[in-house]
């Protein structure tokens, strides 16, 4: 199991390599003028005449690659060219903001779809199933800024029952200030699932319809087994799909988090990585684009360790070393 | 300890500001605006007050933080030898006054006793000589300050309350250099001038005290019970970073924040609303921000090399006719890039008008003809087809550019549009590889804000893209820059104003109007062209209605 792990993650360093070799040769074909970075202002001959001799030469881009790429393997991700800070306090203020949110938009989808397509599965053509998919659909439609802003405005402008934007309200701590944090949560979460509700509804609906129609599961049922019973071996059966799902949605969800951070203020990693670029923050941009790319390939691995854990089929087939995916 | 209102104190002080006050009542009637005082209820200490920011502040470091965002905050929590009120008029802070000497090469400022530091360190002028130095420092990379400072020969400090700063020759818009919050020497002198965790974590003099950054989140003041000018009416003052203006707007209607920008089609949706008027008050303001096209007129093209193609293609422009139906009023039309304010009431030119007749004329007259088939004008068989650069996620660029191409194609004329991001756009002005170019400038009222886009030595790496070059105007400009006497300079800029009319190396085209809402429950606010808060007193004087909610 950890050989199977360590080879796994030993084959991802040539790709990350790629990754940024590609990053930063897109980021130096932009045009790279330092004045024309700072905050847009255009100053005069005499200030940027002042100012260059401390900027000094540009150096040629395999060079200042090389030279990030070694900072890089000792942990140093620079500085922010913004506000001077290093990169990494910045990545990791944002980054469990990102996480929550995205968590908590995944066990949304899934606490509400898995329970829903399980319903239209065994009852299909029903009245719940067929609106429900007809809702889920004009969901799966509805742009997120015009979800946020129709959240927003029906419970906290309308209702005032929850909080509009950001994280919290004060700065103290313990658990009101937790409380304070789930509550800004609901909305920005909610927006988030909205469009993957639809997607992961039908489709567990159908992994569940076609797991129905399993050899096994009507000789059981017709042998007199209840129909809770034949429900858990029909989510066994058809979790594999499911799990491998989680994986698809994952990098959308995280795509559309910008929207929803922009939207509801939500200080997470999608808001920085705009931000960044407007401002041609180099070293930030790089390390998003690094740590995203970190993070699709470890979703990968991830997902292949989920399967084990839910398959023993392939569990056995990947340990024994005939890697199929 | 009863608090009072910075700037309206019972003393010498009170009845400068009564006229300041009145002044702006009037200016702002005469242009049909919202009352730029709005003083109701009565003022109590305490409560906290909203504002939202669109963008975060890069630093809070007083003379780096130059960007709109920074120097909200900077100019709270620090105090600046002098600063502008709500009409733009130079007002004293840290200085109790100031003189011009030796022809109006020395500039002089006498600084109030018994000022302090938020640690309690009294301020001198020590401190205000070494703001200086850092600000002058290529270290400190303070691209914002240095402009101001090019002219400067030394600055002197002959004894703790008095700053002598000796200029190379006479400088009339100087006091705006020292529109800079003083650091304190003994904090920041060991810090590097290229960064430090003072720069998140500033320390003042002024009305507000640094309580907290939270990245991404929120900036946090609170009073200065000991401010030389009282302590102000607030508790705490909050700047909530909201990145969208849709989420801004429903944050204020949610009570989470006291003043958000409406756009023109917001503004219309809630304009009258009887629950919105009962719980906002709407303010409009009109910002020096303007927009203009640049023509590369140095012959690197064809087309804009003569003044009267610039001319017909100002002509040609339906500016009024966008401001009246796209911004929906919410704007002026602009045919100068001065002020009024600096050319003096006689001194205003005719607005140029849209003209499309006169514009086809100009173009005969240049040999731009419409002969062949297609429609299109040529000349020697060149057609007259060009690309106009825009900055790409601007809705006023694209709007205006796709009216702006419509009107040019009923006159024969084919511009096709280039979407850039800002540092490409500017990158490509820099090098004067473009023919047209859309940008906007956020000029200081001063008519001296122009001399880069206007002065022929800004040509090769300045910012005259456009290339202009007149001897005579960079005589005048380089006038205009060294005279003192306000009823001479007003001359000087408008016969430069004359000049531009006739030679158009620009196409002025609009200032949009900020149309915002605040709540209520906040006293004391007043727009002045630049905002609430950019502006002194300012939020100093802010109070809460009925104290805290």
């Amino acid at each position: 199991m950890i050989v199977f792990l360590l080879r796994r993650l030993v084959a991802l360093a040539p790709t990350l390599l790629g990754i940024t070799l590609v990053a930063f040769a897109i980021l130096n074909i932009l045009p790279d003028d330092p004045g024309a970075t700072w905050g847009g202002a255009a100053p005069s001959a005499e200030t940027l005449q002042r100012l260059q001799t401390e900027m000094g030469p540009g150096r040629p881009a395999p060079e200042r690659y090389w030279t990030w790429l070694g900072a890089l393997l000792r942990g140093d991700l620079g500085h922010s060219v913004r506000d001077g800070r290093p990169v990494a306090t910045i990545l990791f203020e944002s980054l469990p903001f990102t996480l929550l949110l995205n968590l908590g938009a995944v066990c949304l989808i899934y606490g509400f779809a898995i329970p829903f397509g399980l319903y239209s599965a065994l009852a299909p053509g029903s009245v719940v199933d067929r609106l429900g998919g007809v809702v889920l659909v004009a969901l799966y439609a509805l742009p997120s800024f015009a979800a946020a802003l129709l959240l927003q405005e029906i419970f906290a402008v309308r209702l005032g029952l929850l909080p509009l934007q950001g994280v919290s309200r004060g700065s103290g701590g313990g658990i009101p200030a937790i409380t304070d944090l789930l509550r800004h949560l609901v909305l920005p979460t909610a927006c988030l699932a909205l469009s993957g509700w639809a997607f992961v509804a039908r489709y567990a609906r159908a992994s569940f319809r076609s797991a129905m129609g399993q050899e096994f599961l009507r000789v059981a049922r017709s042998k007199g087994l209840s129909r809770g019973r034949a429900a858990r071996h029909l989510i066994a059966s058809a979790a594999v799909p499911l799990v491998t799902l989680v994986t698809v949605i994952l990098p959308g969800l995280v795509g559309g988090s910008v929207i929803v951070e922009q939207a509801f203020s939500w200080p997470g990693l999608g808001r920085l990585y705009l931000a960044a670029l407007e401002a041609r923050d180099y070293p930030v941009v790089l390390a998003l684009t690094l740590l995203s790319a970190i993070a699709v390939l470890l979703g990968q691995v991830g997902a292949e360790l989920l399967y084990m854990f839910v398959d023993p089929k392939l569990r056995q087939r990947l340990l024994s070393g005939s890697s199929g995916a | 300890m009863r608090p009072r209102i910075v700037g309206a104190r019972p003393h010498a002080g009170t009845a400068l500001a009564a006229v300041l006050v009145l002044l702006g009542a009037l200016g702002c009637a005469r242009s049909g605006e919202a009352p730029a005082s709005r003083p109701h209820g009565t003022p109590a200490p305490g409560g906290r007050f909203v504002f939202p920011l669109l963008i975060e502040p890069m630093t809070l470091n007083f003379v780096t933080g130059t960007d709109l965002p920074s120097s909200y905050v900077t100019r709270l929590v620090g105090d600046s030898l002098v600063d502008h009120d709500a009409r733009w008029n130079p007002v004293p802070r840290l200085a109790e006054g100031w003189e011009w000497t030796d022809g109006g090469r020395v500039l002089t400022f006498r600084l109030r006793s018994g000022v302090r530091f938020h640690d309690g360190a009294p301020l001198t002028s020590a401190d205000v000589l070494f703001t200086y130095e850092r600000a002058i420092d290529p270290k400190t990379r303070a691209v914002g300050r240095v402009e101001a400072f090019l002219l400067v020969d030394r600055v002197e400090a002959p004894d703790a309350r008095t700053v002598r700063v000796v200029y190379k020759r006479p400088f009339a818009p100087a006091l705006q250099g020292w529109e800079m919050p003083i650091l304190p020497r003994h904090r920041y002198e060991k810090e590097d001038p290229g960064g430090s965790s003072l720069d998140r974590a500033p320390i003042g003099s002024g009305p507000f005290k640094f309580a907290s950054w939270q990245s991404a989140r929120r900036i946090v003041l609170t009073a200065n019970t000991d401010y030389w000018g009282g302590r102000p009416w607030l508790d705490t003052l909050v700047f909530e970073i909201i990145p969208s203006q849709d989420t801004a707007l429903q944050a204020l209607l949610a009570g989470e924040v006291d003043y958000a920008r409406l756009t023109p089609v917001q503004w219309q949706a809630h304009a009258g609303e009887a629950s919105f008027e009962r719980r906002f008050e709407g303010l409009r303001y009109t910002p020096p921000f303007m927009y203009f096209i640049v023509w590369r007129g140095d012959g690197s093209n064809p087309f804009f090399a003569d003044p009267r193609v610039r001319l017909a293609m100002t002509l040609a422009l339906d500016r009024q006719g966008y401001v009246r139906s796209v911004l929906r009023g919410l704007g002026e039309v602009r045919s100068s890039p001065f002020r009024a304010s600096a050319l003096g009431e006689a001194g205003e030119l005719a607005p140029i008008p849209y003209d499309p007749a006169r514009a086809a004329d100009l173009l005969d007259q240049a040999g731009w003809r419409v002969d062949g088939g297609g429609g299109v004008r040529e000349r020697h068989g060149i057609p007259f087809r060009f690309t106009l650069l825009i900055y790409g996620m601007s809705e006023d660029h694209l709007q205006f550019s796709q009216v702006a191409q419509e009107g040019l194609r009923r006159l024969g004329i084919v511009m096709e549009i280039a979407r850039l991001d800002w540092p490409t756009l500017l990158t490509r002005m820099r090098k004067g590889t473009f023919e047209a170019a859309l940008t906007g400038n956020l000029p200081s009222p001063d008519p001296d804000a122009f001399y880069g886009q206007l002065h022929s030595s800004q040509i090769v790496s300045g910012q005259n893209y456009a290339g202009f070059r007149d001897l005579q105007v960079d005589a005048w400009l380089d006038d205009g820059r060294s005279t003192l006497d306000p009823a001479k300079r007003r001359e000087i800029y408008h016969r430069i104003d004359a000049v531009l009319g006739e030679r158009q190396p620009y196409t002025f085209l609009f200032s949009p109007a900020v149309q915002a809402a605040v709540s209520r429950r906040v006293g004391n606010v007043s727009a002045g062209p630049s905002g609430i808060i950019d502006q002194y007193p300012g939020p100093a004087a802010f109070y809460i209605v009925g104290g805290d909610r």
